[in-house]
């Protein structure tokens, strides 16, 4: 499963269909899979508005609001993204372009308009920050549920409780992380990451679930700063799968000269 | 009244042994409560501005105090850049972020900061600085290189000479820094055994520096206050040889101390370096009433007499000298309330306190304590205290200085005129000058630290130049703007606030720019739900707020960057600046890497879009929190941090002023304020109050005394003439500090209000005395040999058993307190030399007003003032 924002991403869709299970999964690897698929596969694709209102520890809030397209290759494989920024209106028309890649790095560009440059960013590290907020690049995009080992430590009525541990801790800053996933839903509801210490130091959740087109998607979650006191709170709204989104828009083309037609908002 | 607390005393001692018993055990009890105090800020009230304004940088800027640890290597060619080396401060970092109170997040060490760079791809890339410990020289080198291109790390984290590295350990509270750094300190002793790194590793920082010091102070009232109760026991032993005499003054001196103290401890007040020698003044001050009162008994008491009766005629006479000399030292003491330094005001007062409960229990207590000695006793101490004044040395040494000084009058007179001069011309040349790490001697680990990691970096010391823009003209803007679209829309029949974006959080918001954004997002949002007709108008307004939004961010704008740039450079063109740190140098460094990485492309963005952006791919970082160390999420203030290489007051007045200068001849756009902060200013805020406050206390003090003197002596001129001791012995004593160059610090500053206090009493003692004799004798010149013979002797040894009393602060570990040692008993003997000599000339030339030849009568009965 993918640490973080797997639920939230929501774009998410598909595929999986949801129904209650007559016994509870005993395989996480199984378990995590399907939550991989629930947070970020739904549909063949899918677009979506984000605002993000990231709140530091003194309570000042800064706020992104951005258009995210979203393609899959294959359920459970490579992807493509594009992230539209709006807002605030000093970074509009930024736009932050990924293909995921299940077995390589992922591959990321940037426009920037006020520099008018087209940088790519280094395949690296996934567990920056995404533009200033308290989730990862790596939330937003999928952590691959092959860089961990998964065990079921428990479960309940509501939800099966998997730790996970990096199978290369050098390139993360978790010892471990504690995932809550949804026995109906399969959506990650609650992730847990602990330090060399011990210590919970962020924690994302799931505060708003919404079925869209039949697909079970968060629409408002939350990740904690534990450590510094701040926390981000990301909503998705005017959600839509299944559009056919052509995989032209997945474009460099598509950096300089953004897809109006997908990037305005649904009605109804 | 003097009657009955003289019969009290004799004929209730033991009630008088339980009251003391009582007071001492009931506020002595309250010590343990003891909460210790050693916050420099603390100089300053709570909410002085300065003091408050710091307080709100640190918060808003997330500007943590912290101890930096610096590590050392002059051996590998390379400097700190082998692998042995950086693995030690690997792992070191590493530890450091598992202690308890440290701030995690904004720890900044080589393994937790991130480096911007190319890779090679042409991409940009945030990576890990050095995330692993390097294995092999290139990598080791590869981290020397990027560090040289990290303007914000070069010279804070590596020195420029790639000797040194440093890391910062922000701490959660300031009191718990002397724990952490000793948790540190066992850190890299485990660290660095069998790691083969050579590296020597330092701890410094004002909270370490702050809190070493509290345990320090600690130290220093567990050794030198006992040590000074020693010193005066044996002083006294020296002078009465008598054990059994000389434990009433002891006792008088430790009901004293252990009382003010308690008193303070119990009404809630810390313990600060100022109060933490609070011991210390008492002692010696306690004891010399009780000398007085033992001298006299021991030169009157007569085998047979009834004790009682002799006591209660001592107590009689020396009631009132010993009530003025008390009082004068009080009002010394307590004028130091009117500064505006409560660690000063709190140590005024409770000297003063313990001088007035010093006297009281010195008259009841001492004649309580005689009264019940066994005739054995009183007739050694009789014995011995004759023969032993008789013989000494100050017997044969006085009489020829009484003799010379009358005869030389004007000469001396012109000769104190002559050194009075001088003292002036060198209170003129005193340099007023602090740093509270020198408060420390020179060889203390933080001293050596100190110079050490100064010597390698940009500088420990941190000020803080706060630029902030108080302007609302983007605001207003908008609201005019809003207004006229608004009315457009009326015309056209068109209701926006029916769709409801709000109108609640147009105006329930304080902040202009809370307002703004929250009506954004609610046009934003009224956007998606309005209808056809309403559109055009919300967009107009929407993009209004948005223009007054992104001007209001006024350091996303490039003309505000510029400027910040420019006081950075004229900020670092002072000797004393070793590195500026700030937005534009993150701005550049993150626009290098985006256009390419070469050293051309180091610039600030020309637009406010191309700020904002570079930016935001900074914040995609590993630390984007870092940003708001250097400016505010809303723009409207930012900071330059300064790393200073001294921390002396002085330098940093001389920063101060290179940036007034450049602000007369470039003053700030409208609606910017710029404001200093951090420690190092502070410490010149406090200094500032402080020598303003001195002077003042000073001033007050001096013309109360005056005004005593007068009424004591009921006469101008003697008034007068009782304060000619001590201006000239505090004109010499600073003008002195002005000469040698001796900087005007915390210590020196306090002493000036305590010699007042002290030295006038000599003066008391001399001129009541001499006054009182020529009543007797009615002849100047028997006067004065008799004034040189017991009198003198009194102050003589009064002035030895003060200065000694204080030299055990020559012994401790802290400066202020040698200072003030060194400098009291310089005092005491330089006031006691300038009675003696000055007041006996002044009296030879104003005899023919003051002590006129007479037929001289005797009642000895109400001369005698024991002195």
């Amino acid at each position: 499963m993918q640490a973080g924002l797997a639920a939230s991403l929501a774009l998410a869709l598909l595929g999986v269909p949801v129904f209650s299970l007559a016994a509870d999964l005993t395989d996480a690897a199984e378990i995590i899979q399907r939550a991989n698929l629930a947070a970020y596969y739904a549909g063949d694709d899918g677009r979506s508005d984000a605002r993000m209102r990231i709140r530091d520890g003194q309570g000042r809030e800064q706020l992104r609001q951005f258009t995210i397209l979203r393609r899959d290759r294959e359920d459970g494989g490579d992807q493509d993204f594009m992230v539209f920024f709006s807002r605030p209106a000093d970074v509009r028309g930024m736009v932050f372009q990924v293909a995921k890649h299940i077995d390589g790095d992922d591959d990321r560009w940037l426009y920037l308009p006020g520099l008018d440059l087209v940088k790519r960013i280094s395949a690296g590290d996934k567990r920056t920050s995404f533009v200033g907020s308290h989730f990862f690049y790596e939330d937003i995009s999928g952590r691959n549920p092959n860089d961990d080992h998964h065990v079921l430590t428990g479960s309940d009525a509501q939800s099966y409780v998997l730790e996970n541990t990096p199978k290369n801790p050098a390139t993360v800053e978790f010892k471990s992380y504690t995932v809550w996933v949804d026995k109906q839903t399969f959506l990650p509801m609650k992730i847990e990451y602990i330090n060399e210490i011990g210590e919970i130091y962020r924690r994302m959740e799931v505060l708003e679930v919404k079925s869209i087109q039949g697909y079970p998607t968060a629409i408002r979650s939350k990740m904690n700063d534990l450590q510094g006191g701040g926390h981000t709170l990301l909503e998705f709204r005017y959600t839509r799968f299944d559009l056919g989104l052509p995989q032209e828009v997945f474009s460099e083309r598509s950096l300089r000269n953004p897809p109006r037609q997908w990037l305005k908002r649904p009605s109804g | 009244m003097t009657h009955w607390i003289a019969n009290l005393a004799t004929s209730r001692p033991r009630t008088i042994y339980l009251f003391v018993a009582l007071l001492t055990l009931g506020l002595g009890l309250q010590i343990p409560s003891i909460r210790i105090d050693t916050d420099p800020e603390n100089m300053l009230p709570q909410d002085q501005p300065d003091r408050a304004f710091h307080n709100e940088t640190k918060k808003k800027f997330g500007l943590a105090d912290a101890i930096v640890v610096g590590a050392v290597n002059d051996d590998d060619p390379e400097g700190i850049y082998n692998v042995r080396s950086l693995a030690a401060i690997h792992r070191v970092s590493q530890e450091i972020l598992k202690i308890d109170g440290v701030v995690r997040h904004d720890l900044m060490s080589l393994s937790v900061v991130d480096n911007v760079s190319q890779d090679g791809a042409g991409a940009i890339s945030f990576e890990w600085l050095m995330h692993e410990a390097p294995q092999t020289g290139k990598q080791a080198l590869a981290i020397r290189e990027a560090v040289e291109r990290l303007p914000l790390l070069m010279n804070t984290l590596v020195s420029g000479d790639g000797k040194a590295a440093a890391i910062y350990v922000p701490i959660v509270r300031k009191d718990q820094s002397y724990r952490i750094s000793r948790e540190i300190e066992q850190i890299i002793a485990r660290s660095l055994a069998g790691s083969g790194a050579t590296d020597s590793y330092h701890i410094t920082g004002l909270p370490v520096a702050e809190d070493t010091f509290g345990y320090e102070m600690f130290v220093q009232m567990g050794i030198s206050a006992p040590l000074a109760g020693l010193a005066i026991f044996l002083l006294m032993w020296f002078f009465f040889r008598n054990a059994a005499l000389v434990v009433a003054p002891m006792i008088v001196a430790m009901a004293t101390v252990i009382s003010a103290m308690g008193l303070m401890i119990g009404m809630g007040f810390t313990v600060h370096i100022m109060s933490s020698m609070i011991p210390i003044f008492l002692m010696p001050i306690a004891v010399v009433d009780s000398v007085h009162i033992l001298s006299e008994f021991a030169d009157t008491f007569q085998e047979g007499d009834d004790v009682g009766v002799a006591i209660r005629r001592v107590v009689r006479r020396l009631f009132r000298p010993m009530l003025f000399t008390s009082v004068t030292s009080t009002v010394g003491f307590l004028s130091l309330a009117i500064t505006p330094i409560p660690p000063v005001q709190v140590f005024g007062i409770f000297v003063g306190f313990g001088i007035m409960l010093a006297f009281l229990l010195t008259i009841v207590f001492v004649p309580a304590y005689i009264v019940r000695m066994s005739p054995a006793q009183l007739r050694a101490l009789q014995k011995s205290h004759r023969g032993q004044g008789k013989l000494g040395m100050l017997s044969r040494l006085l009489p020829p200085l009484g003799r010379f000084s009358t005869a030389n009058a004007v000469k001396l007179m012109v000769a104190f005129a002559v050194v009075f001069g001088l003292s002036i011309l060198g209170l003129s040349r005193i340099q007023i000058n602090d740093n509270p790490v020198n408060w420390f001697k020179s060889d203390h680990r933080i001293r050596v630290a100190d110079a050490a990691l100064n010597r390698h970096f940009a500088g420990t010391y941190d000020a803080f130049l706060v630029l902030r823009q108080h302007g609302q003209d983007a605001y207003q803007q908008f609201s005019g703007q809003a207004e006229k679209i608004l009315a457009r829309a009326r015309l056209a029949g068109v209701d926006l606030d029916a769709i409801g974006w709000d109108a609640a959080a147009r105006t329930g918001l304080d902040d202009p720019g809370e307002q703004l954004d929250a009506m954004v997002t609610g046009l934003d949002d009224a956007l998606f739900d309005a209808g056809d007709a309403e559109i055009p108008y919300l967009e107009d307004l929407l993009a209004s707020a948005e223009a007054a939004q992104s001007q209001a961010k006024y350091f996303q704008q490039p003309e505000a960057v510029r400027l910040l740039e420019t006081l950075q450079r004229v900020l670092a063109d002072s000797a004393h600046v070793g590195k500026t740190n700030a937005l534009p140098d993150l701005l550049k460094t993150v626009n290098r890497e985006l256009l390419g990485g070469m050293a051309a492309d180091f610039a600030i963005p020309v637009t406010t879009a191309g700020i904002a952006q570079t930016l935001l791919v900074y914040q995609s970082s590993h630390r984007p929190r870092d940003l708001w160390h250097m400016v505010t999420p809303d723009y409207r203030s930012a900071v330059i941090w300064l790393q200073l290489r001294s921390g002396d007051n002085q330098d940093m007045s001389e920063v101060m002023a290179r940036l007034d200068a450049y602000l007369a001849d470039h003053p700030l756009p409208a609606g910017l304020s710029s404001r200093w902060a951090g420690k190092t200013y502070i410490n010149v805020v406090w200094q500032d109050a402080m020598v303003a406050g001195m002077a003042k206390s000073l001033l007050g003090a001096f013309v109360v005394v005056l005004i005593m003197m007068i009424v004591l002596f009921r006469s101008f001129l003697y008034g007068v003439l009782a304060m000619l001791p001590l201006t000239i012995t505090i004109t010499l004593i600073y003008g002195l500090i002005g000469w040698i160059g001796k900087d005007y610090d915390m210590p020196i500053a306090v002493l000036s209000a305590l010699t007042l206090g002290l030295s006038v009493d000599f003066a008391i003692h001399f001129l009541e005395r001499a006054r009182a004799i020529h009543h007797e004798t009615g002849s100047f010149a028997s006067t004065m040999k008799q004034m040189f013979k017991e009198p003198a002797r009194a102050i003589t040894r009064n002035t030895v058993v003060v200065a000694i009393g204080f030299t055990p602060l020559l012994f401790a570990p802290l400066l202020p307190y040698v200072t003030v040692g060194a400098f009291l008993a310089g005092i005491m003997a330089v006031s006691a030399i300038v009675t003696l000599i000055l007041l006996p000339a002044m009296l030879s030339i104003l005899r023919g007003r003051l002590l006129p030849e007479t037929q001289g009568f005797v009642s000895a009965s109400e001369s005698h003032t024991g002195g």
